[in-house]
């Protein structure tokens, strides 16, 4: 098998020849920790909008290395060089969401355009482009179906709340319903509108990311989000599904009081399963390993930041133990690779996913 | 007693317009207005707390309560002063430097000025040194201080070491909070407290300042 066709089978509940790998979202600084490794000439850790364009471009090609030298079964594409800067530290993006340049990682989210009703009443939504989608493009060209293609596509609750900031959609659920389900109805529009570029540009999975807990529980309320985010979202899994696609549900934190309503929506796949938010392998394997695909659960909080590559690779072991059992498993972190993670922990994972993953022949 | 009873409602349910409706009609008619905090707002915000530890409300539920307790205590709070009235105490709030983040932090803020803290916040990408002077300027007992990321965890260290070379360590609590941290943390950085979520930095600052 290749490494596409052991990611779609594993998000098929279906046995690959061994578990599958995949890294969910990795940082500059992480890329060039890890992509030293195997390859020279990397810039020193900066922000890709700080980089010259020979320094983006080997940026991309040690991402790319990454996926090649360590055996990574699917590349995640995302928007890139969809901000406008606004000066030195601020960006906007076709949205009219303003960010802030951070050193640190991605840029933050600080200033939001659609207030109120009225605002929304004078605002025109963007058009997806497809000039958004290179890092795609360039990921089917240097693959070329050998590699599973993901996108990360923000979904209805994080599109409303940047446009509109966080506490005042949380209030407006109370206080005016109507305008939250029109954000919603809006993003959800572009949504689709971005998915059939997507497909067009031969994504195999999509994964609708799209917070909606914290360790302790979900944000809003299960009747909330049932009414605000879910059906929104689950438009974007049925037409994912009519154009061929997998779809994996993405959001940090504890999900157990969604996890009935997230089965019932028709997602092939379920990532983080952060560890500490109460979604431990051998819990969620027992719930629903059999009816969707388990991506994430090797710690990037403690574990890759600042365990050892022994206990690394004691944690991957665990994994496949507790959740591979007749497939659906498909080891990746807990979330990004993010800047404070251990590239030599982060090597550490992708060999041990090899070491222990392989199924025996029936 | 009918008043005082409708503003409980008013902060539970999460009501504005109804709880400064209410605390006028109440001011208006003689009710000591210490007795509207003591007696309605403050065992509102108390059922509140419970109600969200049991997962019957969720973050905007908090936002709800916090808003409607805090357009109540804005016109309660001048008869305050007038008649010697203080708050429960003054917290300086920030994200620590480096660290852009600030969702987690607001909540923080409106639910502290909910529970009759006055707040300082000072945003995002805090240095140390801001900290302190603020700390200074305006008596400060307690500061909570935010961090997201693991790479800016460190600014929370310096950000106490800084009140020790300051010498005001030992007259201010500190608390931290953040998706990367635990009590563990805080412990390895000398703070007093670590909050997990909103509510539970309220009830911590009222333990740690005795509020």
């Amino acid at each position: 098998m290749n490494g596409r066709e052991r990611i779609l089978t594993a998000l098929e509940v279906r046995e690959p020849d061994r578990v599958p790998l995949y890294i969910h979202g990795i940082n500059e600084e992480s890329i060039i920790g890890i992509g030293k490794r195997v390859t020279d000439g990397l810039p020193d850790p900066k922000q890709f909008y700080d980089m010259t364009e020979p320094e983006r471009l080997k940026l991309v090609d040690a991402l790319f290395l990454i996926h090649e030298e360590f055996g990574v079964d699917g590349m995640t594409s995302f928007e890139i060089n969809q901000l406008r800067d606004l000066d030195a530290t601020h960006a906007e993006d076709d949205w009219h969401v303003v960010y802030e340049r951070s050193p640190h990682g991605l840029p933050v989210v600080c200033g939001h355009p659609i207030e109120d009703a009225a605002a929304l009443d004078l605002y025109t939504a963007p058009e997806p482009r497809r000039e958004h989608l290179l890092l795609l493009d360039l990921a089917r060209e240097r693959f070329q179906g050998e590699k599973a293609l993901f996108w990360l596509m923000r979904g209805a609750f994080v599109l409303s709340w940047r446009l509109a900031g966080m506490s005042n959609l949380m209030i407006q659920m109370h206080e005016d319903p109507g305008f939250v389900h029109r954000i919603a109805e809006m993003t959800t529009v572009f949504n689709l509108k971005m998915l059939e570029l997507l497909a067009e540009a031969g994504l195999d999975v999509l994964v609708i990311e799209d917070d909606i807990a914290d360790t302790k529980t979900t944000l809003i309320s299960p009747r909330h989000f049932c009414e605000f985010v879910n059906p929104y979202n689950r438009r974007l899994v049925d037409r994912a599904h009519e154009l061929g696609l997998k779809v994996v549900r993405h959001s940090d934190g504890n999900l157990w009081k969604l996890m009935d309503t997230l089965l019932d929506s028709g997602y092939d796949g379920l990532n983080p399963l952060e560890p500490q938010a109460g979604m431990t392998m051998e819990r969620v394997k027992a719930y629903c390993g059999d009816r969707l695909c388990l991506l994430g659960n090797i710690d990037c909080a403690e574990l890759l930041p600042n365990g050892t590559p022994e206990q690394v690779d004691a944690a991957v072991r665990r994994a496949i133990t507790d959740g591979g059992q007749g497939g659906g498993l498909i080891i990746c972190s807990s979330n990004s690779l993010h800047p404070g993670v251990d590239p030599d922990n982060c090597i550490a994972m992708f060999h041990a996913t090899r070491k222990y993953g392989a199924y025996e022949k029936n | 007693m009918a008043r005082i009873e409708e503003l409980y409602e008013a902060v539970l349910t999460g009501d504005k317009s109804t709880a400064e409706e209410v605390t006028r009609h109440a001011i208006g008619t003689s009710v000591d207005p210490q007795a509207l905090i003591d007696q309605s707002m403050i065992p509102a915000m108390d059922e509140v707390g419970r109600r969200f530890e049991e997962e019957e409300y969720f973050v905007p539920e908090l936002l709800l309560s916090a808003r409607a307790m805090k357009a109540a205590l804005k016109i309660v709070n001048p008869l305050l002063s007038e008649s010697g009235g203080k708050h429960k105490g003054c917290i300086v709030l920030g994200t620590v430097k480096g660290d852009l983040h600030d969702i987690g932090k607001n909540l923080v803020s409106s639910m502290l000025e909910g529970a009759g803290f006055r707040v300082v916040d000072l945003g995002t990408d805090v240095s140390p040194e801001q900290f302190v002077a603020a700390v200074e300027e305006n008596d400060a007992n307690l500061i909570g201080i935010s961090a997201l990321l693991t790479a800016t965890m460190p600014s929370m260290k310096s950000t106490i070491e800084a009140l020790e070379a300051a010498g005001i360590r030992n007259r201010v609590k500190v608390m931290v909070g953040g998706a990367p941290l635990s009590t563990d943390y805080a412990k390895e950085i000398n703070a007093d407290a670590y909050a997990d979520n909103a509510n539970a930095a309220v009830r911590t600052a009222q333990d740690l300042t005795g509020a």
